[in-house]
């Protein structure tokens, strides 16, 4: 798929051992469930729309309208040709705020779950309270995915991943967004079931 | 959540409730689907074309550009009452079906859209520009709607070609003004949608412009004086 592949493996395979085992197909290309990347140029579309729409989220698309062409495409070439540093003189961009503000507008995520329909769910979340508070991890999963947070006293019946990882649930979603954010500057969220072993 | 006070889903599922009881009254076929978790919804419409562009068109119907019918719909009538095109068989015919979706990231509506032929083969972007009508081919390729690209229908997950939402709120937020000043309401959908909706071969019938300057200012009036009629009746 077009999802970034760290995702599909936390999403589809987080127990299985690296290196991930895949299965390449040639033939029969399923063009009604799959999107069709036939060219770099695709790729690179693909990805800047989610960059501008993160932007959106974030700064009202003031960010990356300010930013000319060569920038977007320089955005892209760090992350094609794995150059960090070429990547993060135009990221870090993206990852700042105003001083008056605690911290970005709404935070750009998504979070999936293979048991449901919907691809992945995506909605308006602010970072910080009315109050000044900070909203954590928890805070978010509360809100937008309650099903996927054990009852307080319950057993824990799911895994919340990023990057491979579990963050504890009271990390503040700001801080999650600036450092655990994915190239094209969202939060890619698993939900996957607790393993039983 | 907030609600962006220009147009957040709730201003975007009202404006789609007014459209679609137009279309209703119509028959323009375009209805409400919820997800399947009840929390959001869209609109859709799908509608047949013969591909080499030819529509099959219905006498009387004059207040647009092209009329596309459902096939089976253009059947019907006796056929001395329709030019219709001999040619055709099954294999040329397209499905052509639109969504409709509020995008939360931008807060604007977005159009989805995606072609098959009846046996379910999809139409690739360059198929789908052949059947666009020239005059608006050079408008899109400039814009204001940016670009077309694929993406993953948010609701249904499966492929769908989209019109880049970020110059949505830029070119509307005239219209809006605009009508603000003249002191007239204007359904957003409609508005939104007659625009971005002709460059890939969606047509909306003129009625839909005359109903909504009327349903925002009068449907409250409306039912009251038709309670004080029928109290005076009695």
């Amino acid at each position: 798929m077009h999802y970034p592949i760290g995702l599909l493996f936390d999403l589809l395979a987080s127990s299985s051992a690296l290196p991930w085992n895949i299965t390449v197909h040639f033939k029969s290309f399923p063009e009604k469930d799959l999107l069709h990347c036939p060219s770099k140029d695709v790729i690179e579309a693909h990805f800047m729309s989610c960059v501008k729409e993160a932007d959106a989220l974030k700064h009202k698309s003031q960010v990356i309208n300010e930013m000319q062409k060569k920038d977007h495409k320089q955005l892209w070439m760090g992350l094609q040709n794995d150059r960090f540093d070429q990547f993060w003189a135009i990221n870090r961009k993206l990852m700042e705020y105003p001083a008056e503000e605690n911290g970005f507008r709404y935070i750009p995520f998504r979070i999936y779950q293979t048991t449901t329909e919907r691809p992945f769910i995506q909605k308006l979340f602010r970072p910080v309270s009315t109050d000044g508070q900070l909203h954590t991890l928890g805070d978010l999963l509360k809100e937008v995915c309650p099903s996927a947070v054990a009852p307080e006293d319950g057993e824990k019946k799911n895994q919340v991943m990023i990057h491979g990882i579990e963050p504890m649930l009271e990390t503040p979603l700001q801080w999650l967004s600036e450092h655990l954010s994915y190239p094209d500057n969202f939060l890619h969220i698993s939900i996957i079931p607790q393993p039983t072993d | 959540m907030e609600e962006n006070e220009f147009f957040g889903e709730k201003t975007f599922q009202h404006y789609c409730a007014e459209f679609i009881k137009h279309s209703q009254k119509i028959g323009d076929g375009w209805e409400w689907r919820a997800s399947k978790d009840c929390s959001d919804g869209y609109m859709c419409k799908t509608h047949f074309q013969v591909k080499n562009g030819t529509a099959v068109s219905h006498q009387g119907t004059s207040d647009h550009v092209q009329t596309f019918l459902p096939v089976e719909e253009a059947l019907d009538p006796p056929l001395d009452d329709l030019e219709v095109n001999e040619t055709t068989t099954a294999a040329e015919v397209i499905k052509y079906e639109y969504h409709v979706l509020y995008s939360c990231s931008y807060q604007v509506p977005v159009l989805y859209f995606r072609a098959s032929f009846l046996d379910g083969r999809p139409l690739a972007l360059k198929d789908i520009w052949e059947g666009v009508h020239e005059c608006y081919k050079m408008r899109l390729l400039q814009g204001p709607w940016d670009t077309i690209t694929q993406q993953e229908h948010p609701i249904l997950g499966q492929p769908f070609f989209v019109l880049h939402p970020c110059k949505t709120s830029e070119f509307m937020t005239p219209v809006l003004k605009n009508s603000q000043k003249i002191n007239r309401n204007v359904n957003y959908i409609t508005s939104w949608l007659s625009m971005v909706g002709p460059a890939v071969g969606l047509n909306l019938p003129l009625s839909y412009a005359t109903a909504a300057s009327q349903d925002e200012g009068n449907v409250d009036g409306q039912d009251s004086s038709i309670e004080r009629k029928s109290l005076e009746e009695h």
